[in-house]
């Protein structure tokens, strides 16, 4: 079955579509089944439920039931392999 | 000839920026190096946003047209200049005459102020770039001078870099996020009222002690972050301010709920539609990066990004949250106002996150400073909407006829928007000439005293003086 990933960022508009873009095109090379959903920051905890993981540009609550990471990596190009392997590490798991 | 050239131009002139757009998009792409099939995809993507985003438009004017009129006779007050929200505000700006030039102008003015070593901000947010058109297009409306709004244009890409590079110290502290600066003027306007406001709440007994519990607040008003649930509690209200009084109760209720249901739907539409023009964006913004990135050097520079990834601090949601409530009773109180807030109700923590580093996260005194920024924005939007009209028209969009003006908060409530206006207004070309001279001074002094600048826009400035990154660049 598809992970379900939820990628929040402040508009669910700008930077989230293209962390989503950068995730699905990363997954899909690595064989990884994903389906992913953009959403606000101030949306996360009522959709968190149904997500494997959540992938975020900007600062997410604390207490979170589900893994959470917060990265810059897709918008600035720097760090960005290694984000997509924990991302992978994760979906392995 | 002159028939084949005037054809030529008719041609373009119908074609509006659901073509026309893609097509200079395709070029720009493949100048930027994207591979051919890619970057067609991609300018197709941004075609057909531009149709969605229009479709949604017209849900969304026909419901707050009519209701807007109603409001009118019904209570008598006046507010017919309809809040359209940012994506519409950005669909018009890259849609106009300005927007098709704007990211060669950006990128230019980036490189070449990075080379000159005026700026430490490589702004790598295309997406944004539409700010500046937007306050190109304006110039372009009052003007009607293609020339003198893309300087304006350019100009204001020179002021987000400096703004960008005055905040950058104190947004990576606050937030937490090195390397990275934040040259967005809708979210960087509020310093200059911050620093006043700030400036006298410092010296209120009493006052300069209070804040507000951030939790508390993220409970009780949590409504307000989530875009439907606002739609609907948005739409109810004005459609009961619309209605209230007609004869029929029950088709009063029918109405009342129709207005509340599709104004939630154009609240959740609407950024889906702009989505796709991100998505159609994403391939050209990443051939940008790299292009710009290889030719900036490994300099120590500060990586541009959109202020979206500042927004889910607890500081900037609780604020912008109770800003919400606030901005609905000052479009009602403000005398003289004729605006009706409603899209844009949701993009309030744009507005204020820039302060928090300001007031180290206080969440009353962002609070106070967001309610004068709005307060003061009102009148720039009642100011601006014949122009912000004009511009939508002129950018082939499809408004009602004549009966209602559009605006938006960002970014139609931004006094930056309205100094411009004023300046070209005043004295056309001089005035143009005259903004760069204040924005240059501003890069200028910026270069030559950095820490005096950081000091304003941050408040833990002993340890930025520490720091020995908040040195000069060179």
């Amino acid at each position: 079955m598809a992970k379900h990933i939820l990628v929040a960022c402040g508009t669910a508009v700008a930077t989230s579509t293209v962390v989503c873009m950068a995730i699905e095109e990363a997954m899909k090379e690595k064989g990884i089944m994903v389906s992913t959903q953009q959403c606000k920051a101030t949306e996360v905890p009522s959709l968190v439920e149904n997500a494997d993981l959540v992938v975020s540009t900007t600062p997410l609550p604390d207490d979170l039931p589900k893994p959470s990471i917060v990265t810059l990596a897709f918008l600035t190009g720097i760090g960005k392999d290694e984000i997509i392997e924990k991302i992978a590490d994760h979906l392995r798991s | 000839m002159d028939g084949l050239l005037a054809g030529i131009k008719a041609v373009v002139d119908g074609l509006g920026p659901t073509v026309l757009l893609p097509i200079v998009i395709f070029v720009i792409a493949l100048v930027l190096g994207t591979k051919p099939g890619r970057a067609f995809r991609a300018a197709v993507t941004i075609g057909v946003a531009f149709i969605g985003i229009n479709l949604v438009l017209g849900l969304m004017f026909t419901n707050l047209a009519d209701v807007a009129q109603s409001i009118v006779t019904n209570s008598g007050l006046k507010r017919d200049i309809v809040d359209v929200g940012w994506p519409s505000a950005a669909a018009i700006a890259f849609g106009s005459s300005v927007g098709l030039w704007i990211i060669p102008v950006a990128i230019a003015v980036n490189i070449a102020l990075l080379m000159l070593g005026l700026t430490r901000t490589l702004n790598v947010d295309i997406w944004n770039f539409w700010h500046m058109a937007f306050m190109g297009s304006l110039v372009v409306a009052l003007t009607d001078s293609l020339l003198m709004g893309l300087g304006v244009a350019a100009l204001m890409a020179a002021l987000a870099l400096f703004f960008g590079d005055w905040t950058a110290k104190a947004v990576q502290r606050f937030y937490g996020i090195p390397g990275v600066s934040v040259p967005h003027l809708a979210s960087a306007q509020i310093l200059p009222i911050a620093v006043i406001v700030n400036w006298v709440i410092d010296r209120i007994p009493g006052v300069r002690d209070l804040n507000m519990d951030e939790k508390a607040i993220q409970k009780n008003f949590g409504v307000f972050g989530e875009p439907v649930v606002m739609g609907l509690v948005i739409g109810i209200g004005l459609g009961l301010l619309a209605f209230w009084n007609m004869a029929d109760t029950s088709a009063m209720i029918v109405k009342v709920l129709h207005t509340g249901m599709n104004l939630a739907a154009v609240m959740l539409l609407l950024p889906r539609m702009v989505k796709i023009l991100m998505e159609g964006l994403v391939p050209i913004s990443e051939a940008a990066r790299n292009f710009v990135q290889s030719r900036a050097g490994n300099k120590d520079i500060h990586v541009g990004l959109d202020s979206a990834i500042l927004i889910g601090h607890p500081a900037a949601i609780a604020s912008a949250l109770i800003l919400v409530p606030i901005a609905i009773v000052l479009s009602i109180i403000l005398p003289g106002n004729q605006v009706i807030l409603f899209a844009d109700l949701a993009v309030i923590p744009f507005l204020v996150a820039m302060a928090a580093p300001l007031v180290n996260g206080n969440v009353f005194r962002m609070v106070i400073i967001g309610t004068v920024t709005l307060a003061i924005g009102f009148y720039v939007a009642n100011a601006t909407a014949p122009l912000f009209t004009d511009t939508a028209v002129a950018a082939s969009f499809s408004l009602p006829e004549g009966t209602t003006l559009i605006t938006s908060v960002v970014d139609g409530f931004l006094w930056i928007s309205w100094v411009v206006v004023k300046a070209v207004e005043w004295a056309g070309a001089l005035g143009i000439l005259a903004l760069g001279v204040v924005i240059f001074l501003c890069i200028f002094s910026f270069k030559k005293n950095p820490l005096a600048w950081q000091k304003l826009a941050d408040i833990q400035t002993e340890e930025a003086k520490k720091v020995p990154a908040g040195a000069p660049a060179e």
